[in-house]
């Protein structure tokens, strides 16, 4: 095998992760295991109530006790910093100015409004007790719709007249028209629930400062270190030279972790107040209430059709509950991005509404906004095909667009660039041997259960269509990334890039394609990630873009560090680089083996300047931003299996079968990692993920991990992944992003298959979680409406 | 050190140490902040994520459900006793094959609960290892490369039951 074909391998390898040895024996670095000399601990107190008015603070018992250092209070925030930046605003939407504190007035539970730093967090906890607050609970209220009735408290007085932040069309075509011609039109208004990321390691951060230096070191459990480091310089008001953001280990991230919150400001303020560091470590009750929320949302979906089966129209009227405030990625986007999924039709409209309510702020979590729209899409063409007599997957299959359709712009403006959505569908299907289950006769199973199967389809937008696209929606950052490679004079690689490592896989996906293009070994490659005093700014990683922007970085760094090594070589060897290649850490020539060059010996000569030709400048490093002009979008079908109990309502999850497309799997093991993980997040927001407020006290009560049911090893049914790889024309190696396709179709599988198996009793789903009691609810409805 | 401070002597991966822990100190805070083992993780110190499982005198339990001071004259293991020198033992062989980890923060949790599985000398299927493993959480994989690693580990690679 020629060198080039062994190292065209690299791509499309399973390789060993770079990251796992020092995960496997405890020797990661995650925030809380920075520990540096002289160190204070932080901790917060929050207001316990929904809303409520502080009408007074009384702080002294607390300074009083031996080890407390430093305490910080509303006033002192607003007299030291500015208010949290926003990366991503609601468009067309005013600012609502966010104090790192409470102060006169605080709008959810568990808002910060009081920080203490001591001697240990036991203490700080110990001050929080002696700390007085005068507060005067408020009306409030936290269900999505009645924030926007008339006579709901406005939260937000002086920038808002009500709890309406914003009102937002994407339309194209007549959909009004088309509605009013259809022969036929379902619509529903489904209730997407409120659910968390729930990264294993919550959120934490530690606040260095040298006052002499005026440098503040901040390591964070961050996604985004040089957003991070941004928005600090923003609300200290310092010059962002002056600032150091650093993300070794990142325990999950998963969306939660994008941008700046309260605690990180607050750590960086006591820091820099005492001269000494300062941690804050979130413990998980503290996370349920201070961490963002994802998701929830109240949909009016509606479809209209002809008699023979064809889509004429969708009309998408949603109010997305944004919580108190506008956190960093506020609200889900994307519900009015891809709500047309992969289906052929012209004329469609999305209004989305944006709510404020006095719960926990709402911000970015994998999927964003696409696992929602998809529910209610997916369950409603269900619905439709059973009105028309029609099958589900006949009818889907109908309505699709086709690869010759492709690139197609949707109603939305997005522009899907290639994919086949049909054979995934029959993929599915096949998998699950659908029609013989169509074929056989229905009929219950020892248990008294019947059986039902359930798709759904969807299109998923992945990477930014260019930094325009998202100056267009408001957003405070590019769709870019950048990757500095410098050559040591081991022979070795450094790639720097400022994307921090939280379970993605990037260290090794990015030492493979470098590795590929520079033709070294993958071993030879060292990745410093995370850090923004040694990375290139970049952007950071979310949104499924990660991998195809920083893949075309890579690319454009390693052909311009390849090309400086190889005149170097050339020069050395007397011959052309043309003549050259790269083949186990040597540069020789092509024709004749036994006239090489250690790599370490190039670099080396390189580095010190000596014996590279006159014309050369000394140095081998290379930097690259690249940012793609297109969103790549990865598309698939997933089917559920279900056998549910007619009379009790209970059901189980016999298999799950997810066909997915995202191009050119850089490397297969990462792929089925990130889109199985992702399914199973998606299995938990299905059935049985639930932040639930009560209506009258404002209180979350499933705020805690003993009341917050996410998936253990136990509940997780057989997965069947299948894979269908169609390159895409957008993207460096033809790759789409992967990372959060998973969360995306299961709701809709799964409740499409629990009305197939009920099918006989009419029974429709409409909210999340899908849980025995809904479909108990449900099949009582239906028996009503039926009897 | 405060008044409030108490010594503790145990056995920690194979060696006797002392070290002094506030009565309040929980067994997973020790272990990380006294004793700088730090692979032993915190999850929500409530005893559901069992991230900070660790070996206590061969047992596998959650350390953030114990007080420091009840791992006086203990056997201990966490993480950190697992390789050898530069060798990754063959239960964290097996996760690196199965891609059973992603960000890593439950990682060791999972590995001291197989641990202690193997010890116990009992054969698991596959669904007695599901039932196992749900005293771990993890939020990155799905856990199936999580239960075929504990599965090669524990049958040497023969699924068994």
């Amino acid at each position: 095998m020629s060198a080039v074909a062994a190292q065209r391998s690299l791509i499309g390898a399973s390789l060993p992760r770079k990251e796992d040895d020092r995960l496997l024996r405890g020797d990661g670095c995650f925030t809380d295991d920075v520990q540096s000399a002289h160190q204070l601990e932080m901790a917060v107190g929050r207001c316990p109530f929904p809303h409520a008015e502080i009408r007074g603070l009384d702080v002294s018992p607390a300074l009083a006790l031996a080890g407390v250092e430093h305490i910080l209070t509303g006033a002192d925030v607003r007299a030291l910093s500015a208010p949290l930046t926003v990366l991503r605003p609601v468009p067309g939407a005013p600012e609502l100015p966010y104090y790192a504190l409470a102060g006169e007035r605080a709008i959810h539970e568990g808002q910060p409004v009081v920080s203490v730093v001591a001697t240990s967090r036991a203490l700080a906890e110990d001050a929080l007790e002696l700390i007085d607050i005068d507060y005067e609970p408020l009306p409030h209220v936290t269900d999505t719709l009645q924030a926007l009735a008339e006579d709901a408290p406005v939260l937000h007085p002086g920038v808002l007249d009500s709890n309406l932040l914003a009102r937002h069309e994407d339309r194209a075509g007549v959909p009004e028209e088309r509605m009013a011609e259809a022969d036929i039109v379902v619509g529903e208004r489904f209730r997407i629930n409120r659910v968390t990321a729930m990264a294993m390691e919550g959120r934490g951060v530690v606040a260095r400062w040298r006052p002499g230096a005026r440098q503040l070191s901040v390591y964070a459990s961050t996604q985004t270190p040089h957003l991070l480091r941004h928005q600090l310089a923003e609300s200290l008001r310092l010059d962002e030279g002056c600032i150091r953001v650093a993300a070794s280990d990142v325990g999950g991230g998963f969306g939660q972790k994008l941008g700046i919150y309260p605690e990180d400001l607050l750590a960086a303020l006591h820091a820099m107040a005492l001269g000494r560091p300062v941690k804050w470590i979130e413990d998980r009750l503290e996370y349920f209430r201070a961490s963002t929320h994802a998701r929830e949302a109240v949909f009016d979906f509606a479809i209209g059709a002809r008699t023979d089966g064809e889509i004429s129209a969708i009309t998408n009227r949603y109010t997305t509950d944004l919580g108190a405030w506008n956190s960093s990625f506020g609200s889900a986007q994307l519900s009015s991005v891809v709500f047309t999924g992969p289906y052929k039709l012209a004329d469609a409209v999305a209004e989305r509404r944006v709510a404020v309510t006095n719960k926990t702020p709402i911000g970015a979590y994998r999927g964003y906004g696409q696992p929602e729209v998809n529910f209610a899409r997916e369950v409603l063409i269900d619905r439709l095909a059973r009105r028309l007599g029609l099958d589900a997957l006949e009818f889907r299959e109908r309505n699709m667009l086709r690869p010759e359709d492709l690139p197609w712009k949707t109603p939305s403006g997005a522009v899907y660039d290639s994919g086949d959505y049909v054979k995934t569908l029959r993929m599915a299907g096949e998998a699950v041997g659908y029609a013989a289950h169509r074929a056989a006769p229905r009929r219950a199973d020892g248990d008294g259960r019947l059986k039902g199967i359930g798709f759904a389809s969807f299109v998923e937008r992945t990477g930014y269509a260019s930094a325009r696209f998202l100056a267009n929606r408001g957003s405070i950052f590019g769709a870019h990334e950048s990757v500095t490679l410098r050559a040591n004079r081991s022979g070795d690689i450094d790639l720097y890039t400022g994307v921090s490592t939280f379970g993605q896989g990037s260290e090794t996906a990015f030492a493979q394609i470098c590795a590929e293009i520079l033709a070294v070994d993958y071993e030879s490659i060292h990745v410093h990630a995370g850090d923004t005093a040694s990375s290139p700014l970049n952007t950071g990683a979310f949104a499924s873009r990660t991998l195809i922007a920083a893949a075309g970085a890579i690319r454009e760094a390693a052909d311009e560090l390849r090309g400086k090594a190889l005149r170097i070589a050339a020069w050395v060897l007397e011959t052309a680089p043309e003549a050259l290649e790269v083949s186990g850490q040597v540069v020789r020539l092509r024709d004749d083996h036994s006239r090489s060059l250690a790599l370490s010996d190039i670099f080396t000569r390189a580095i010190i300047g000596q014996g590279i030709p006159p014309e050369e400048t000394p140095g081998l490093e290379a930097s690259a931003h690249y940012a793609p002009d297109e969103a790549a979008f990865s598309f698939g079908t997933a089917a559920a299996v279900v056998a549910a109990d007619p009379e009790s309502g209970e059901f189980s999850v016999d298999r799950l079968v997810m066909v997915h497309d995202c191009g050119t799997a850089v490397n297969p093991l990462l792929v089925e990692g990130q889109v199985l993980g992702g399914l199973v997040q998606g299995l938990g927001a299905a059935l049985s993920e639930d932040l639930i407020y009560d209506p009258d006290t404002g209180q979350l009560v499933s705020g805690s991990m003993l009341d917050y049911f996410m998936p253990t090893a136990a509940d997780v049914p057989p997965i069947e992944l299948l894979h269908s790889e169609i390159p895409s024309p957008v993207t460096s190696f033809g790759e789409r992003g992967v990372g959060e396709v998973g969360t995306i179709p299961p709701a809709a599988a799964l409740a499409n298959a629990l009305c197939d198996a009920l099918s006989e009793f009419g029974v429709e789903l409409s909210r999340l979680p899908l849980t025995p009691e809904s479909v108990w609810r449900a099949l009582k409805n239906a028996k009503g409406a039926n009897p | 050190m405060s008044s409030n401070e108490h010594s503790i002597s145990l056995r920690v991966n194979g060696r006797e140490v002392s070290a002094e822990a506030p009565a309040r100190m929980h067994a997973a805070d020790f272990l990380r902040h006294r004793l700088g083992l730090t692979g032993t993780h915190v999850g929500c110190e409530q005893g559901v994520c069992g991230m900070c499982t660790i070996l206590l005198d061969g047992e596998a339990v959650k350390s953030c459900l114990l007080l420091a001071m009840q791992l006086e004259g203990a056997d201990v293991r966490t993480v950190e006793s697992l390789a050898e020198d530069d060798r990754l033992s063959d239960l964290q062989a097996a996760f690196k094959k199965r891609h059973a980890l992603q960000c890593g923060f439950c990682t060791p949790g999972f590995l001291m609960l197989a641990t202690g599985l193997k010890s116990s000398g009992r054969k698991f299927s596959r669904d007695e290892i599901r039932g196992e493993l749900s005293g771990v959480l993890c939020r990155c994989t799905g856990y199936d490369g999580i239960v075929r690693a504990v599965e090669d580990y524990l049958g040497d690679g023969e699924a068994v039951g």
